[in-house]
């Protein structure tokens, strides 16, 4: 029998189709054809991108845009907004519009053209989050900007357009419409109940562990109960705080080690699985909030999209959440090869 | 004469853009070759080592970005423009290994600055 769930937060149902029941082998996912050929994120041709806003790794006295980075950040080549201008809003009867004002950047999270996130080792990692945090700190000084959405898109089915591994961010002048409901979602409940429904949500999700995929001292992550996808998961830390730009040392670290346990246990279970992650954090310009909680969302991307999910707003999983995280729990990242750190 | 213009390799599949281009681009000075696929566009490029490529993207076979990717790798120097119909190839980070990308129209104004300026670059 299919099962109707809803999430908590935003009040998206969903149907978990039971009967479907589909575990990890049944996900065959082609890997990815190699291109070859040159690519323009690769130490060496760094005269292909426009100039580096940031860039870890090389040592003391080296020219910019030059190799020997270990992490670089650098603007769209052709973004999707542009970062130039005054931003205007005007009306169009009872429409709103305004000009394409933004930031578009890549961030480059290795030099090595075929590393990915799940081989790269934690001190490397680290910086990817690192990176993160200071472009979101230094563009959060462009008062144009209301909100930044950093995200990742890996393999071709998942968004990806090149191999070398990258995530992108875009600083936008609006709150994003999913942001808005996640706030508005999680203000309900702190009104009603004066909790956070993220801190609430990890508390359960560590008391029952039915959906617990990986854990450490800082950080939980389990399948998300209403899922968008098969063996969607969330990342969150234990400590309550809105804003990701607060993320201390101490929770690089941890967040780098369960990110690293997460993705290898997901390509062990299905190799090759394209998934998006996207960094949910409070606006920009907002004070601390006691009732958000950022945090990060992966979705595997092996279902597709259609006019029911269009029309609706439903998804429709074919594995249920909690023998998704049992799958996940029970790889041995030993015998796969990795190392199982961080729990 | 002829060898001190420079030398503009046309890859496009459609024969109609070739005879468009081609008008407007010797009006302008150039030598221009032509291809019709990426294979071609390949070998005309060793054999007859155009100052620039002028290079469409959706084409049978070998598309545009395949090609671009094969031709930077052995000529990393070669200016490389993409033309494309379509702006959401931009998404594709393939691209940025060109120089230059540009939405096709039938008003060449961009292009041929495009060209000019990329060959500037190169001293040409």
């Amino acid at each position: 029998m299919p099962e109707l769930r809803r999430d908590p937060i935003v009040g998206r149902w969903v149907i978990i189709a039971k009967e479907r029941g589909k575990r990890p082998h049944d996900f065959v996912v082609p890997k990815d054809e190699v291109k070859g050929g040159f690519c323009p994120l690769c130490p060496g041709h760094e005269y292909t991108t426009p100039p580096e806003v940031l860039a870890y790794g090389r040592p003391p006295g080296a020219p910019p845009n030059s190799p020997g980075w270990t992490l670089r950040v650098v603007p769209n080549k052709f973004p999707a907004l542009r970062i130039e201008g005054e931003l205007w809003k005007e009306g169009e009867g009872i429409y709103d519009k305004m000009n394409g004002i933004g930031a578009h950047e890549v961030i480059i999270e290795t030099p090595h053209h075929h590393e990915t996130l799940a081989d790269m080792p934690l001190e490397r990692l680290v910086q990817v989050f690192w990176a993160y945090r200071d472009r979101m700190v230094d563009l959060s000084r462009d008062t144009r900007f209301s909100y930044v959405i950093i995200f990742k898109n890996f393999g071709r089915a998942a968004g990806a357009s090149l191999e070398h591994s990258h995530s992108q961010l875009i600083a936008l002048p609006i709150v994003p419409y999913l942001v808005s409901q996640e706030l508005k979602g999680s203000k309900l409940y702190y009104d009603y109940k004066e909790r956070c429904i993220y801190c609430d949500i990890v508390r359960q999700e560590i008391k029952t562990g039915t959906r617990l995929v990986a854990e450490n001292h800082e950080f939980v992550a389990f399948s998300a109960f209403a899922p968008r996808q098969p063996f969607e998961m969330w990342i969150v830390p234990k400590r309550h705080h809105s804003d990701f730009r607060t993320i201390d040392e101490s929770q690089f670290q941890a967040l780098a080690e369960i990110f690293s346990v997460v993705l290898k246990r997901l390509n062990a279970a299905i190799p090759h699985c394209p998934y998006n992650f996207v960094l949910h954090t409070a606006p920009l310009k907002e004070p601390y909030l006691e009732h958000y909680h950022w945090h990060f969302e992966l979705l595997p991307k092996l279902t597709q999209i259609a006019g029911f999910e269009w029309g609706t707003g439903f998804f429709i999983t074919p594995t249920v959440p909690e023998d998704a995280a049992h799958f996940l729990r029970e790889i041995n990242l030993a015998e796969e090869g990795g190392q199982d750190g961080g729990e | 004469m002829a060898e001190n213009k420079p030398k503009v390799l046309i890859v496009d599949d459609e024969e109609s853009i070739h005879l468009v281009y081609r008008e407007e681009l010797e009006d302008e000075g150039y030598t221009v070759l032509s291809a019709l696929d990426g294979p071609s566009a390949l070998e005309i490029i060793e054999k007859e080592k155009p100052h620039i490529v002028v290079l469409d993207i959706n084409m049978p076979g070998m598309d545009g970005l395949e090609v671009l990717r094969k031709i930077k790798e052995k000529h990393p120097n070669l200016p490389v423009i993409l033309c494309s119909a379509y702006p959401e190839y931009k998404q594709d980070l393939s691209s940025w290994a060109s120089d230059d990308y540009i939405v096709k129209s039938y008003d060449l104004t961009e292009l041929k600055e495009s060209i000019k300026r990329n060959l500037a670059k190169r001293g040409l």
